[in-house]
């Protein structure tokens, strides 16, 4: 059933890709505080001297109006709310990458306003040039736990008890947190080939990771790959095209 | 029912970008109805270009040669690689009369998101080309867009890393332009990269 034909004003917004339409439109995907990610025709914004060349860019805060009921609405009115520097080098690199799981993985029209905060202040903390991986690794925490992974970082799966700071863990898939002691009582196969790319996770790690601490280099380095493995899992299977780029890039 | 090779036509120039169904039709029938002559020369000079051209071995721009003229030409600063998205962009820099050297044209830009990497973009054939003997400076002239910039920033470190001094075109108000006219994300960004005077 098509949604009654609404106007939206003033919304705060952030523009994640657009796309040419026609030959002089352009559809543009968004991600709106109160609305989620929105799809936009901006009608005649790839005409030379369209007004709307200079505002419709990623990684730019922006207000927007938008009309219209159906899948794609109409674009009114964008206007850029200042303040944030254009993304360079691997900074921009690693704004792609945040938009690209916004694309993938968040349904459209599906409201997350946390989730838009966090959003908003990587891309913010991108801007102001600090160090990278601290960012991602809170955007796709916040990400995950937007799109139902709430599963306790500080709790053990199986028994609900707090985590130990010094105990080691592996994090199993819709079980949480399970204590290496725990999973050997069970007799489960605990050669690292059967663990596949599961991380092996100190408790330390798990709390701060439930805190948004970042700055202890283990819990960097294993909250990386938890949530990397997490968010494989999200995606199924489907390799995101913004790490294979960045992977190439390496390798040149 | 129309005749499968009006419909043949007809799909086939939907391959045309901003072109659908209806704007197909329409040229169809106009090539067909009103201008034969035209529709003979468009079928005849496509299928020959299609045949001739090919990416220069040097800029990697179109041209009929191994090696086009432009970088053939002995009088153009060899010492200078300007590096540019799409031919149009050069034809742009060359009507400003203020740039001698020689281009290579990319046929595109790094966009993670539609999936173009630095594979299909064919980064090391640039990087080939820019570590090649006697090139002294590489100008970034990529789009100011974030895909441009990124663009930039990619070839910028890879050429970097092999020791190739690289500059990037430089950004800010227009020429004869007035701050109170000017859009404010210009303003704002010529801000942050101002210069010593």
């Amino acid at each position: 059933m098509a949604a009654a034909k609404q106007r939206i004003e003033q919304q705060p917004a952030w523009v994640l890709h657009t796309y040419p339409w026609r030959e002089t439109s352009l559809i543009v995907e968004i991600f709106a505080r109160e609305h989620g990610r929105v799809a936009l025709v901006a009608k005649g914004a790839r005409r030379p001297h369209s007004q709307l060349r200079g505002v419709l860019l990623a990684f730019q805060p922006l207000w927007m109006d938008w009309s219209g009921g159906g899948e794609v609405k109409t674009l009114v009115r964008a206007e850029w709310q200042g303040g944030q520097p254009l993304l360079i080098g691997r900074a921009l690199i690693c704004g792609y990458y945040l938009n690209e799981l916004l694309v993938r993985l968040t349904a459209r029209e599906d409201p997350h306003p946390r989730l838009f905060d966090a959003y908003a202040e990587a891309v913010r903390a991108l801007g102001r040039g600090e160090a990278e991986s601290p960012i991602l690794r809170r955007f796709e925490l916040a990400l995950l736990q937007e799109l139902g992974y709430e599963a306790g970082l500080a709790n053990e799966g199986d028994s609900g008890e707090p985590v130990r700071p010094e105990g080691r863990y592996l994090y199993i898939i819709e079980r949480g947190p399970v204590r290496l002691e725990a999973l050997e009582e069970e007799g489960a196969a605990l050669d690292p080939a059967a663990l596949g790319e599961q991380p092996l996770l100190s408790g330390q790690t798990l709390l701060d990771m439930a805190a948004g601490d970042f700055s202890r280099a283990e819990t960097l380095g294993q909250s990386k790959q938890l949530l990397r493995m997490l968010i494989n899992h999200t995606l199924g299977g489907q390799p995101l095209q913004s790490r294979r780029v960045l992977k190439e890039l390496q390798e040149l | 029912m129309s005749p499968s090779s009006l419909d043949e036509l007809i799909e086939a120039l939907r391959c045309l970008p901003g072109v659908g169904p209806k704007s197909a039709q329409r040229m169809a029938y106009h090539l067909l109805q009103r201008d034969q002559r035209g529709a003979a020369r468009l079928g005849n000079a496509l299928l020959h270009a299609l045949e001739v051209l090919r990416h220069c071995a040097r800029c990697n721009s179109f041209t009929e040669d191994e090696v086009c003229p432009r970088c053939a030409n002995p009088r153009r600063d060899a010492a200078l690689l300007c590096v540019v998205e799409m031919p149009a962009d050069l034809a742009m820099i060359e009507q400003t009369q203020s740039y001698n050297g020689l281009y290579y044209v990319l046929m595109g830009r790094l966009s993670p998101l539609d999936g173009v990497g630095p594979r299909e973009l064919r980064l090391d054939k640039l990087i080939a080309r820019a570590t090649e003997e006697g090139v002294r400076e590489v100008i970034l002239a990529t789009n100011f867009t974030n895909e441009g910039e990124a663009t930039a920033h990619t070839v910028a470190s890879l050429l970097g890393a092999r020791g190739v001094k690289v500059s990037r075109l430089s950004r800010g108000v227009p020429v004869g332009g007035e701050l109170e006219h000017t859009d404010i994300g210009t303003i704002g960004q010529a801000l942050i990269e101002r210069r010593a005077v």
